[in-house]
């Protein structure tokens, strides 16, 4: 059968020791390293697709392609890896969007032989953390994100990278901290020998007190990485300084990281302390919505704009972890994807005009959308996608997670009614900043002092990236049960935790 | 018969296949795209045809007594929730269906010439096929998630439109204070719609009215919530529909091309608010003082918008605040129950409507060869005037659009408005008054414009006119062509453009010293008009104006009442009846001929007074400058002079500043937001990120600090001990002796 076969593992090992290699590659120009890295990119997703199309059914909500190797035996310390319907969309769009960002990252021409390096050993990290089955693992894969990532930030950044660099790889490694303690808590606790396996994990109960304490010691690592409000300001600082290529791979995938775990340790984990803290976690999730959209249309800056935008479209993945509901945990789910891929398209888009025009300020551009059509459009088009446009992917995710606090049993009419109203004035404030963006990127007429203002329009290659992301934005949201029919039969046996107990 | 039904969903996608093969061709082909951009245009009007065929026939069928007609898919399947999309046919949404196509294919067939030397010539068409197909979608939805989905692409269509030229700063504003304001209708909708799911557990039409009338009749819903979810979702339509708290975006609207004007935002889309209340008009009837609010809202709208129309300087403008004021009517027949008149106003006032935008258009058209391109001039009714002798054929449709709106007999509104009047009457002599008023209202602005733009002779010479040069804030035409003259002031705002910016305190300074300006393109047109006077337009626009007027003509007849004759020509309540049946059980309309000719010889003397007024006022003998001489002659006496002008003066300035409603806003939402983002933004930058660089920076200070203490030098370290050791021993001998 299929599981003799490691594929897990070698899908988790394969970018990060063939793009080890590039080290080894002659050293004729960038082109070569572009290349390899995309061949390398291109054959993990494609391997990918294959095992996910053969050797995975879609209806079985068990954990499937299992392996298990024994790797330190005294702390019950396994190379355990597994994937399931949860799991199963953030890699692929770990695959799609690494791949389109390596693409992307084609004019980054200083030291390059690192940077795409740095970009596979991400993309290892990625595969392996959202398939990892043993908490060690996850921790250590979640920690062999953040050295490439500061990496980045700090050689290819912008002016003030050092400093957000810094930030960064603090936040995240302060966030760290309470991961290992929330990971060694659970891993030591128990009469028996310790024990790191999810599988097993999930059957443990512990004391309402204890749970409680590792409930939230996990939940500062993910509000840190996901964002959650009062932890979120590394990422615009991060997000403004990084080339874009990194911004994508941060938007797209980094932020994801801390809603999966939020859904798989600590709702798979600790169901009862997380149906304690989920009231919490919907009014900060509906908090952030609105703060961080109030903050995003105060911010000159157009590439903290867009990352304030993003920290406000996880506050809807929050709600919909909180509202313990099937349908708010789908559309979570579906935010995860769909913001992954609007996020990433909107910092290429944005990185791409900034290189072009050379400001970053806002209320410094203008008019630009008559040397630059076609990047006018995918703008518009993406930032209508952001906006949850209905026919884009947005829209289904923000309206599932709607229904999943209008439907939730947990709640009160008053809460429901209150909650879904400040989630509602989230949708006006959305398009406020969206569009003055827009309108003053682009519309208007302006006339340029310097010297060479005849930009050039979006090439194929830019081009090709934006409509790549672009047609699975459309595909989710005219029909939504390509990805949901990966992740319903799991959801379903998530929430049955919550009803069983 | 049946083929047609199962073939409907075809309906809104003939239109979209233009929309995306254009697009797709003007972003991977640009340049072979734009060469043949003529041949693309034709598959848009030939497939928008095949869909009036269409609409057609299903009407036909359902005139003939045809059943409701309703087909779902699934959308998405959950264990717990199921999505169905599908489409319902019934006689609402076959009536709004030609309305939309016929309204559509005139303006396509006239945009083709209007848009001709346009560099967005094929965006252009692509965007009005979207918008086509987007809300032939709407109308054949079958349940509010589809509603919704489609009530927010047409939003996102005439967001497109507006902001066309985007290279107009006001345009700018306007498409983005379009879309925020519809937004806000579409947040009341939304809630709504998740209010009513709360309820009764399902979006389908049919079960939710059922469920609700049940819930209703044994209390099981507290009325209070379900009111509240009511009027949040007509809030929805208040905000397309432009009635009143919202209908701010209107008459900015007018910066898109006027054939836009003429398709969005006066037939079709601003009709979508008002489907929508047909559509849920059995809820609202079931749910106590919605319907109040629903007059109310539309009766304070009547009003509103023909005080506001009263003294606009653009045409364009003051036709939009006419069509404010028509959908007030429309929306008071909804709220007075009258839904067949309302229905009947809808359409005869879309097509009116439509005519005088058309034609407003082709003025529009004539005029910029000779006042330049610049919205504030060639849309100047200052400007204009005399135009009767150069277009003597939009004159004249203009004039029948123009009586048809003032409601004189034998033209389309007449009817519909008659039976609105009439209907009004019997539900609240307050409000009948009011509408009455409005009409007289509505003869004297609408035959304004019209002895404005054609009567007298041609204002554009008179150059000491201050219009001319103050109003010139900006200069650029459409792509970059400039106008180099003009120039030479920054960007103010006068009171007539008062935008409400969004966060925009440095609009695009032109600077003073740029006056060459960057030509990104070279439009040469082959038709230059250097005469000194306008022309009449093309054979191409000419066609959907005369085709306008047939509509208006005839367009009245099918809700005429011939009880006398063999025929019955009351088509429209026939093709409502399977509706009525639906909706409202009993409705056996008779009208008594009699009481016909009071109420409309009433009506009638209501809007030739007005038109009488408008002439004496605006006409032919007294030009505008001799306008306040005439008054000084008209009436004598000092008091009753200062206070009649007095009383004029505070109705121009009510309808220059928009009835102050518009800085209202300015100074309350949009002032507010910003205060709260400042706020935010403080509070983001100096305490949650000040608390992040305050522990770095006082973990740095400490660090220094102990690094300075630590220098290696054993005296300071066996200071530091000493020091401590008698502190402690200090506080220790001090309290022990305590």
């Amino acid at each position: 059968m299929t599981s003799y076969f490691p594929w897990l593992t070698i899908l988790v090992v394969l970018p990060i020791f063939v793009g080890s290699s590039i080290f080894f590659l002659p050293h004729k120009g960038n082109k070569i390293f572009r290349w390899y890295t995309l061949c390398i990119c291109l054959l993990e997703l494609l391997l990918t697709t294959y095992v996910f199309c053969y050797h995975f059914q879609l209806d079985d909500p068990l954990i499937q392609l299992e392996e298990d190797l024994k790797w330190i035996d005294i702390f019950d310390f396994h190379w355990r890896l597994g994937i399931d319907g949860l799991s199963i969309g953030p890699i692929l769009l770990t695959g799609f969007i690494t791949t389109l960002a390596t693409l992307a990252a084609w004019p980054i021409t200083r030291n390059s032989r690192l940077f795409y390096f740095l970009m596979l050993a991400m993309y290892s990290g990625q595969i392996g953390l959202f398939s990892s089955r043993d908490l060690l693992l996850f921790f250590m894969m979640w920690e062999l994100e953040l050295i490439p990532v500061y990496l980045l930030l700090s050689m290819w950044g912008g002016r003030k990278r050092l400093y957000s660099a810094t930030k960064f790889i603090l936040y995240t490694a302060g966030g760290s901290i309470f991961l290992l303690i929330g990971v060694l808590g659970m891993g030591l606790y128990g009469p028996n020998e310790p024990t790191l396996d999810f599988s097993k994990l999930a059957n443990q109960s512990y004391p309402a007190a204890l749970e409680i304490i590792l409930y939230f010691g996990f939940l500062i690592a993910y509000a840190v990485k996901s964002p959650i409000i009062p932890l979120h300001t590394w990422l615009p600082d991060t997000h403004g300084e990084a080339h874009y290529s990194t911004c994508m791979l941060l938007a797209g995938i980094l932020l994801k990281m801390g809603a999966y775990g939020l859904i798989r340790i600590n709702m798979e984990l600790l169901p009862h302390a997380h149906s304690i803290f989920s009231p919490w976690l919907v009014i900060v999730g509906t908090l952030q919505i609105i703060y961080a959209a109030s903050t995003s249309l105060g911010q000159r800056n157009l590439k903290k704009r867009i990352a304030y935008s993003s920290v406000s479209h996880m506050g809807f993945t929050i709600i919909g972890i909180g509202s313990i509901t099937g349908m708010g945990l789908n559309g979570a789910i579906l935010q995860i994807l769909s913001h992954g891929f609007i996020g990433a398209a909107l910092f290429f888009l944005a990185g791409t005009s900034c290189d072009r025009i050379r400001l970053v300020y806002l209320d410094e551009m203008g008019g630009v959308s008559i040397p630059m059509p076609k990047l006018f459009t995918m703008f518009s088009s993406f930032s209508m996608a952001s906006l949850a446009l209905p026919g884009m992917s947005g829209f289904v995710a923000e309206l599932l997670v709607f229904f999943g606090i209008i439907t939730s049993p947990k709640y009160l009419l008053m809460q429901k009614m209150l909650i879904t109203f400040v989630m509602a004035i989230g949708m006006i404030l959305t398009p406020i900043y969206l569009l003055s963006m827009l309108r003053q990127m682009f519309y208007g007429y302006k006339l340029f002092n310097v010297p060479n203002s005849n930009f050039a329009d979006s090439g194929p290659r830019e081009l090709f990236v934006s409509i790549c992301i672009f047609l699975p934005v459309i595909g989710i949201g005219i029909y939504p049960d390509f990805v949901l029919s990966l992740s319903v039969d799991r959801v379903q046996a998530i929430l049955s935790n919550y009803f069983h107990r | 018969m049946e083929h047609t039904y199962q073939y409907a969903w075809i309906v809104p996608f003939l239109p979209l296949t233009v929309t995306m093969s254009t697009g797709f061709g003007l972003l991977l082909i640009p340049t072979a795209t734009k060469k043949i951009r003529r041949i693309w245009v034709f598959p848009s009007v030939l497939l928008l045809s095949i869909v009036v065929s269409f609409s057609v026939n299903l009407s036909i069928q359902q005139i003939h007594g045809s059943s409701i007609y309703q087909y779902l898919w699934s959308w998405t399947i959950n264990h717990d929730f199921s999505l169905e999309f599908g489409y319902l046919i019934d006689p609402l949404s076959s009536i709004m269906s030609i309305l939309i196509t016929t309204v559509g294919i005139m303006v396509l067939i006239y945009s083709d010439n209007y848009m001709s030397h346009d560099q967005g010539y094929l965006r252009f068409f692509s965007y009005t096929s979207f918008f086509n197909a987007s809300m032939l979608g709407l109308v054949t939805s079958s349940n509010l998630i589809q509603i919704y989905i489609f009530w927010e692409l047409v939003g996102m269509c005439s967001y497109l439109l507006i902001g066309f030229w985007f290279t107009r700063p006001t345009a700018a504003s306007a498409c983005q204070k379009a879309f925020v304001t519809n937004r806000v209708g579409d947040f009341g909708l939304l809630l709504g719609i998740l209010g009513f799911y709360w309820i009764t557990g399902s979006f389908e039409f049919r079960d939710l009215f059922e469920i609700t009338n049940n819930l209703i009749h044994n209390n099981g819903v507290s009325s209070l919530f379900a009111t509240l979810c009511a009027s949040l979702l007509f809030i929805g339509a208040v905000a397309k529909s432009a009635q009143f708290p919202l209908h701010v975006w209107l008459p900015d609207a007018m910066e898109g091309p006027t054939p836009i004007s003429a398709l969005i935002h006066a037939a079709t889309m601003v009709a979508a608010g008002i489907f929508l209340v047909a559509r849920l008009l059995p809820i609202f009837i079931a749910i106590p003082y919605i319907m109040n609010l629903i007059s109310l809202i539309g009766v304070i709208t009547v009003l509103l918008g023909a005080t506001l129309a009263l003294a606009q300087r653009d045409i364009k403008r003051s036709l939009a605040y006419s069509t404010m004021s028509q959908l007030g009517y429309i929306m008071l027949a909804l709220g007075i129950g009258s839904y067949r008149a309302a229905l009947f106003h809808l359409i005869t006032h879309a097509y009116s409507k439509a005519l005088l935008f058309l034609g407003s258009g082709s003025i529009i058209h004539s005029m910029e060869p000779i006042v330049g391109y610049s919205p504030d001039k060639s849309q100047n009714m200052v400007l204009m005037g005399g135009l009767k002798r150069y277009v003597p054929i939009t004159r004249t449709t203009f004039l029948l659009g123009t009586l048809s709106i003032c409601g004189i007999p034998p033209l389309a509104c007449f009817w519909s408005k008659d039976e609105i009047l009439n209907d009004s009457w019997l539900y609240s002599p307050i409000f009948a008054i009011i509408a009455c008023f409005t009409a007289g209202l509505t003869a004297f602005y609408m035959l304004r414009v019209y002895l404005l733009t054609f009567d007298g002779h041609l204002r554009v010479h008179f150059q000491n006119y201050s219009s001319t040069k103050n109003s010139s804030s900006y200069s650029i035409s459409l792509w970059g062509k400039g106008v180099p003259k003009a120039v030479n002031r920054n960007l103010l705002l006068s009171t007539i453009n008062n935008k409400v910016f969004f966060f925009s305190k440095d609009m695009y300074k032109i600077d003073n010293n740029l006056k060459k300006y960057i030509r990104y393109f070279n439009i040469s047109f082959e038709k230059k008009y250097t005469s000194m006077y306008p022309h009449e337009v093309d054979n191409t626009m000419l066609f959907p104006l005369l085709i306008l007027v047939l509509f208006t003509l005839f367009v009245g007849s099918i809700g005429i009442h011939f009880y006398q004759g063999v025929i019955d020509l009351d088509i429209l309540s026939k093709w409502l009846t399977p509706s009525t049946n639906l909706f409202h059980p009993n409705s056996s309309y008779s009208v008594d001929w009699y009481e016909f000719f009071t109420n409309a010889i009433f009506s009638v003397s209501i809007a030739i007074s007005g038109l009488f007024i408008a002439y004496i006022l605006y006409g032919s003998a007294y030009s505008v400058f001799q306008n306040l001489d005439f008054l000084n002659s008209f009436v004598k006496g000092g008091p009753k002079r200062i206070i009649l002008d007095q009383i004029q003066n505070g109705i121009y300035n009510w309808s220059y500043n928009r009835g102050y409603i518009d800085i209202f806003y300015t100074k309350v939402f949009t002032m507010g937001i910003r205060g709260l983002t400042e706020l935010t933004q403080f509070f983001d930058r100096y305490i949650i990120d000040g608390i992040t660089n305050g522990v770095g920076i006082a973990s740095f200070l400490i660090g220094e600090g102990i690094k300075s203490m630590g220098g290696g030098r054993i005296s300071s370290y066996l200071f530091f001990y000493l020091f401590y050791t008698s502190i402690f021993l200090f506080i220790f001998l001090f309290f022990y002796n305590l």
